[in-house]
């Protein structure tokens, strides 16, 4: 079986002011008690797995918030306990996709010279845009000229898996804006790109701001000239678009997010922490104080999220799958679930497809490009 | 039995005030079925019907009944369907009978539907027994309702019998009230057979099963009869009473209540309301009062999926084997494909058979908006009747045209007077009597277009008065009006199935509302849908429905998905029904849109 680890550090420098992410500040003390505790959740979780024969993961993610907040050692502390509990289950030699996503405006050679000691591959960047008022707006601690650095730095250290994540529709940002960024991005090579467009979430500072008029976001209009931008300029630069919001050069395609779409399974650690074990997806408390206090107690941090019915899980299954290039595997489907997708989803399929939604084959059931715009309409339809 | 044993009566009453459930409690008082057979309230046997708490179909039941004075009675009670859809049933259940008892909830007091169903026992001149109801309620008051039901029926309350059919108090002295009130039947033994059918239904063992009472003569197993209005003729293979599980007797005596089933396959052959009789010894005439099925309002009914059409045609009949009141034909729409236009008694009728459609039949529907039946008078002097509004003539070739008028019925609490005939203008009704029923309660009278009745009335009645309104209404007639046909456009073509037809004072505002409704009814879709509505090429209302907002790159992964899937039902919900018309995909509720503007 090939599954995956998620591990949520839940600390940053200073809070994005888009972000609603489970994320803070954190004092040394804190961030100390929380790797303690996150050490002691991932050694149980081995303990049980080994005892249950599970094989082990071919991912490894460790995200955020931001995994680099945290000093150099207690990372690397976090990778050892990992490498020990659950990855020593590994037999020798195996290829294995290791994340970290990293802030520009937190690392330097030597931390992440130790990153690439310690056995990671793959570094993502947080760089959103490289226009430092733009950066500026959305409360990002770092500047262009420094993401551009950790990029270069990266690949100097020889990480083989570089990804810059950027954003668009953000506040002062232009179309023009929005080519110079996708331009200079380019120009750095990386292997992997994740492209977003903001999000104005209820209750962050942004929010706040946006509704006191104090920031202006581009129009609707604009942010669909920046979406056909990056998705037809991309492509045509080699970087292909494997899934709704990511694009990489062949063969570099993130594995573990890969997994989220394709129904892998996935054991997350750490506060607010999810997982899909089994078929059934839980939650770890999002509360990093509860977190740090419930792991030497023995508590329970782990939730399910919901009972999973047949409707849900087959739901879920036909729209994650949907995001991607590939589409949806109908003889995958027919295999989960012992009966045929037309059977289930026929006319859905159908209604979408004369909209120009959805093409099909023999074998696959994906999104057109106008499908992709209209993804959600599209996945509400399977749900 | 003797005739002079025999007491035959229903029970009338508004909704809610206990009806069934007094007749559960005689057919228990008097050990028709033990304790361990009752279910509650048996006699409604649709889930449907218990669920509603209405009476739909008419049953009855035979109750044998040792009165005080030593005789054995045999008591027929005939539970006759409650709503105003099924007047003209009610009025053969009473004609089936010689006494009523006239049920009141004491806390409620008389509704329009008891005045309604009073008169029509009166006119049957049936003697009327009250009970008032629910005495152990809190709120009861015996001694208003009691004056309450002099003043507004002129009825005597000397001796009326207080009764919770809940508690069991009182059923005795019902019992008692109705074996010394009530006369015993009339009728000679030795004339020939007239029996009045009062329902039927379908059976499929023994084909229709027709409830009767024999007014004349008797009816016996091997008999050849005759059904009058039909002229259909048949041999009695069964024939026997309810107790409440039909039970053969093999015969049936003059002034009895029971069953006569015979090889009839139609139930539109057993009419409600015609005379049985003799097929070599028949009566002179049939008994007066029968009348054929007259539908009231009609609509459209199509499958969702067009692969259901014949899967409705098939339930739709099966319905009618039980329900000779429902009619339907084929019908064709631009916009909806192939369905039926199906004829009813009233709303309720067709709320019932919609819903029945669906729960029963696992059908997925679209139904268009009731309409009324209109009297088209054409230039060329050929009158049609259009129940349907997009087979509307064109306006050229029209005279004039006619509307169904119903005399309306309100029975209010004093303080709500003004607001019902506000309501009632606003509706173009014409003011006829007002009249107090004690010094709190007012009856009110109009004529109003049934037109405007269907459109909400009942419902707007309702939340003007706070739930106090009852109403009730009979056909009056047809008058001259000034109707148009308003058309609605989506995307530009016009979508037949929407359009209605109005008075021409209210066909601006009429077109503007329902644009405006539909507008929140039909969901974004990928292109801009203009809405119009128009009467003939003139253009009226004009909105929007602005295109559904595109995507934004945004991410989904392991933390977001329970989230993301949530946000997506959230998004198909009310999405379920949804018909492509045109490029459009229009939702069910959009074709009951013009039901809901206000």
């Amino acid at each position: 079986m090939s599954w995956g680890v998620y591990v949520h550090i839940p600390f940053c420098r200073r809070k994005c002011w888009y972000c609603d992410f489970v994320s803070a500040p954190g004092t040394r003390g804190q961030m100390t008690a929380y790797v303690k505790a996150l050490q002691r959740e991932i050694k149980i979780e081995g303990r049980r797995l080994r005892e249950r024969g599970v094989t082990p993961p071919r991912t490894v993610y460790l995200g955020g918030g931001t995994p680099t907040a945290l000093p150099v050692n207690l990372l690397l502390s976090v990778i050892e306990s990992l490498r020990e509990d659950i990855l020593a289950l590994t037999a020798e030699g195996e290829e294995r996709e290791f994340t970290v996503e990293v802030n520009p405006g937190t690392v330097d050679a030597s931390y992440l010279a130790q990153l690439k000691k310690a056995g990671v591959n793959r570094l993502s960047l947080g760089v959103q845009s490289f226009d430092d008022g733009i950066l500026q707006n959305i409360g990002r601690i770092h500047c262009g000229e420094e993401a551009a650095e950790a990029v270069t730095l990266a690949q100097k250290l020889g990480f083989p898996e570089v990804s810059l994540d950027l954003m668009y529709a953000l506040p002062g940002q232009s179309l023009d804006v929005l080519q110079k960024d996708v331009a200079r991005a380019l120009s750095l090579a990386p292997t992997h790109l994740s492209v977003y467009g903001l999000q104005v979430e209820e209750g962050t500072p942004l929010f706040q701001q946006v509704a006191d008029g104090k920031i202006i976001l581009p129009s609707e209009d604009e942010a669909e000239a920046m979406y056909d931008y990056l998705t037809n300029f991309l492509p045509s630069q080699g970087y292909s678009r494997y899934e709704i919001s990511n694009f990489a050069l062949p063969g570099h395609e993130s594995r573990h997010n890969m997994g989220y779409w394709q129904d892998a399974s996935y054991i997350g650690f750490g506060a607010a922490a999810h997982s899909y074990w089994q078929g059934e997806r839980y939650q770890n408390t999002a509360d990093v104080g509860a977190y740090i206090a419930a792991i030497p107690q023995d508590e329970p941090i782990r939730e399910p999220e919901e009972v999973m019915t047949r409707e849900i899980a087959m739901a879920e299954f036909c729209f994650l799958a949907l995001r991607t290039a590939q589409g949806l595997d109908k003889e995958r489907f027919r295999h989960k679930f012992g009966v045929s997708l037309a059977e289930v989803y026929g006319e859905v399929i159908n209604g979408n497809k004369n909209k120009g939604l959805l093409v099909e084959n023999e074998n696959f059931c994906r999104l057109t490009p106008l499908g992709m715009k209209y993804g959600n309409m599209v996945f509400a339809d399977f749900c | 039995m003797q005739k002079k044993n025999i007491r035959n009566f229903s029970i009338i009453a508004h909704i809610d005030h206990g009806k069934s459930t007094l007749a559960d409690r005689l057919i228990e008082y008097t050990g028709t079925l033990s304790q361990r057979e009752m279910a509650e309230q048996v006699l409604d046997n649709m889930d449907l019907e218990r669920e509603r708490g209405i009476t739909i179909k008419a049953q009855t039941v035979r109750l044998d009944y040792r009165g005080k004075d030593g005789e054995l009675y045999q008591l027929n009670l005939i539970d006759t369907p409650g709503h105003v859809d099924f007047n003209y049933e009610v009025s053969r259940s009473l004609a089936a009978c010689e006494g009523a008892r006239l049920v009141v909830d004491a806390a409620q007091g008389v509704e329009a539907q008891t005045l309604a169903n009073v008169y029509l026992a009166l006119e049957h001149d049936l003697e009327i027994v009250p009970v008032i109801n629910k005495i152990d309620l809190p709120s009861a008051e015996p001694e208003r309702v009691k004056h309450e039901i002099e003043e507004a029926i002129g009825l005597d309350t000397e001796g009326a019998v207080l009764a919770s059919a809940k508690t069991g108090i009182g059923i005795e002295e019902i019992l008692d009230a109705i074996v010394h009130k009530i006369p015993p039947p009339q009728g000679e033994a030795a004339a020939p057979l007239q029996a009045l059918i009062f329902d039927s239904y379908f059976d499929s063992y023994k084909g229709v099963i027709a409830h009767i009472r024999v007014m004349e003569g008797q009816v016996k197993k091997g008999m050849k009869l005759k059904l009058m209005a039909t002229g259909k003729i048949f041999e009695v293979t069964d024939v026997g009473c309810f107790k409440p599980q039909p039970m053969d007797l093999g015969e049936l005596h003059t002034g009895e209540v029971g069953f006569v089933a015979g090889a009839l396959k139609d139930v539109r052959d057993v009419r409600v309301g015609d005379t049985i009789t003799e097929a070599d010894r028949p009566a002179k005439e049939p008994l007066p009062g029968y009348r054929g099925v007259t539908p009231m309002v009609y609509c459209g009914i199509y499958p969702v999926d067009s692969v259901d059409y014949d899967n409705l045609k098939d339930a739709l009949e099966k319905l009618q084997l039980n329900d000779a009141a429902l009619v339907f034909e084929p019908e064709t729409s631009v916009a909806l494909g192939f369905g039926y236009r199906c004829g009813f008694l009233g709303l309720l009728h067709m709320d019932v058979i919609q819903e029945r459609l669906e729960r029963e039949y696992h059908l997925k529907l679209i139904t268009t908006a009731p309409s009324v039946i209109y009297h088209v008078h054409k230039t060329n002097g050929e009158m049609v009747a259009v129940d349907n509004p997009a087979a509307l003539p064109p306006a050229t070739e029209i005279d004039f045209m006619e509307e169904p008028y119903v005399k309306a019925t309100v029975i209010v609490p004093k303080d709500y007077v003004g607001a019902v005939m506000e309501i009632s203008q606003e509706k173009r009704g014409e003011f006829k009597n007002m009249d107090y029923l004690d010094v709190n309660r007012v009856l009110i009278t109009y004529h109003i277009p049934l037109n405007e009745i269907i459109f909400d009335y009942f419902d707007r009645l309702k939340s003007a008065t706070r739930g106090y309104a009852s109403l009730d209404y009979e056909l009056e007639g047809y008058r001259e009006s000034k109707l148009v046909k308003v058309d609605i456009l989506l995307n530009g073509e016009a979508v037949d199935a929407l359009s209605t037809i109005v008075h021409k004072d209210r066909a601006t505002s009429r077109g503007r509302q329902l644009a405006a409704k539909l507008k929140e009814i039909i969901p974004q879709q990928m292109f801009e849908i203009p809405i119009q509505a128009a009467i003939g090429s003139k253009i009226i209302a004009r909105e929007n429905v602005r295109a559904h907002r595109k995507d934004v790159l945004a991410k989904c992964y392991g933390g977001d998905i329970t989230r993301k899937r949530k946000l997506l039902e959230k998004q198909k919900e009310g999405k379920k029904r949804m018909k492509a018309v045109g490029k459009v995909e229009v939702p069910q509720e959009a074709f009951m849109a013009i039901l809901k503007i206000d």
